[in-house]
């Protein structure tokens, strides 16, 4: 099919310019994802009991709420009521750091859980605050061990900033769908669009692996 | 050193995050018009990723006209509206047909064109708009359009006619439905009707009962004064050879 080929060929400096976007949201969304889980998760293992019900309730909304409603009320609605005159890009990215943050909590969670109990107490009769504990000897472990948990929230958080469109962000989805509608070759452009996020897959999942292999201590079980 | 590379690349990626966050946008006096980027050949996105289209050109010639800066911003056609009244957006002029149930959310200017509504059919159906609307066939239509609503509640509810209504984002992907053959029609303005049949193997049957309609451009109620600018601003493009140069160059 020659004619497709060359819709894709034609369109993919377009698409390729929109993959910027996508990867700029979802840097952002893995960014905030990232500082607002390792907070939810350290709170919910190391934090005054009360604090466990505001933390489970987040979770338990941002995990509940489908994403198309969230960045509409988001969008139109709390951020326009704060009197915050956001661009549609900051809304998509916040709104995904925010339900990502709510998953990565839970990887970071077992990770924390995972290790051993006694190196806290260890680090206690070295006469470590807790505090310094936490940040020094469980957190450089945990964020470790969570990488590969994290490979796959990336390629989530990676897909689903598709549904940003919405909002009028011009990603890759929102513009193979725009070429797609002025040429009515709507088949091609979402193979190519496909194949673009297969590579983001692949170049991000593949970059974190090597994080995984060079932060490893050696010599330390994985 | 280990751990000073787990933290950088943690660093990292925040200030990546950060900095990929614009700032809102300065308030100077650039107005944003919302446009259906899936509607040509009234608004779309050309070759080089510009807005472009029957309408982006017509505002372009009022802005210099009267004196304002415009930019073109695609959005979904189902958030258009929303993003009006949010402020996101300043004007809508994207084929926009001017109905009452619009007219309680947003001020229309006058009306430009006048649109009628048809069925897309399989070049090779010989079925007759009475038989489409019969017979527990499937019907596609654009989802937030004026056309879907006046076939639900006019040929759906008042008439109850024996047929599906299957929604779709845009009009273009209802006509590859039609290809495919999961639809045996679609429904849909007139002018993308002609664009599709220049480029796939349907044609126009022709009209299925729904008065035509008119396109205006939409501005936020409040927008007293806008709204008197592209009134004015229409005005003097309608009186102008530039409207008939770009019906031809659009084809309409």
């Amino acid at each position: 099919m020659p004619a497709s080929i060359d819709a894709i060929l034609d369109a993919l400096p377009y698409l390729l310019q929109g993959s910027l976007v996508t990867i700029g949201v979802v840097l952002g969304a893995m960014g905030l994802g990232l500082l607002i889980g390792v907070s939810l998760a350290l709170g919910q293992v190391y934090g005054p009991r009360p604090l466990g019900v505001p933390i489970g309730l987040y979770i338990w909304f941002f995990r509940g709420v489908p994403l198309l409603v969230l960045l509409f009320l988001f969008y139109f609605g709390l951020f326009s009521l704060m009197g915050l005159n956001l661009s549609a890009f900051a809304v998509a990215a916040i709104v995904l750091g925010l339900i990502s943050a709510a998953y990565q909590s839970q990887i970071f969670r077992g990770a924390i859980l995972s290790l051993p109990e006694g190196q806290l107490k260890a680090a206690r009769a070295l006469g470590m605050s807790d505090t310094r504990a936490i940040v020094s000897v469980v957190l450089p472990q945990a964020l470790r061990l969570s990488i590969p948990g994290w490979s796959n929230e990336y390629s989530i958080v990676l897909k689903d900033s598709a549904v940003a469109y919405a909002l009028g962000v011009a990603e890759v989805m929102a513009r193979a769908h725009f070429v797609a509608t002025r040429t009515y070759e709507h088949l091609p452009l979402y193979v190519a669009a496909g194949m673009i996020f297969l590579i983001l897959t692949f170049l991000g999942t593949r970059g974190l692996r090597m994080l995984e292999d060079k932060v490893r201590i050696p010599g330390y079980s994985r | 050193m280990k751990r000073g590379m787990l933290w950088s690349f943690v660093c990292a990626v925040l200030l990546v995050g950060m900095a990929g966050a614009p700032a809102a946008p300065a308030g100077d006096m650039e107005l944003i018009n919302g446009i259906d980027a899936n509607f040509p050949p009234f608004s779309y996105v050309d070759k080089n990723g510009n807005p472009d289209g029957f309408d982006v050109q017509a505002v372009n010639w009022i802005a210099e006209e009267m004196g304002f800066k415009v930019t073109h911003k695609p959005i979904d056609w189902d958030a258009i509206i929303p993003s009006l009244r949010a402020e996101k957006i300043d004007m809508i002029a994207s084929g926009m047909s001017i109905t009452e149930k619009r007219k309680e959310q947003v001020a229309f200017t006058n009306p430009y064109w006048t649109i009628t509504q048809v069925l897309v059919v399989p070049e090779d159906s010989n079925l007759t708009v009475e038989q489409i609307l019969s017979d527990g066939n499937k019907v596609g239509v654009q989802r937030g359009t004026s056309e879907a609503k006046w076939i639900q509640e006019n040929l759906i509810k008042k008439e109850g006619r024996d047929f599906e209504l299957v929604m779709y984002d845009s009009a273009p992907l209802s006509v590859e439905d039609v290809v495919n053959g999961r639809i045996v029609a679609a429904a849909m303005d007139d002018a993308p009707a002609v664009d599709a049949v220049k480029k796939k193997p349907v044609k126009i049957l022709g009209r299925f009962g729904m008065p035509d309609e008119s396109f205006g451009y939409a501005v936020r109620k409040e927008d007293k004064e806008l709204l008197e600018t592209l009134n004015e601003g229409l005005r003097r493009l309608m009186a102008s050879p530039y409207w008939e140069e770009l019906k031809s160059k659009y084809e309409l």
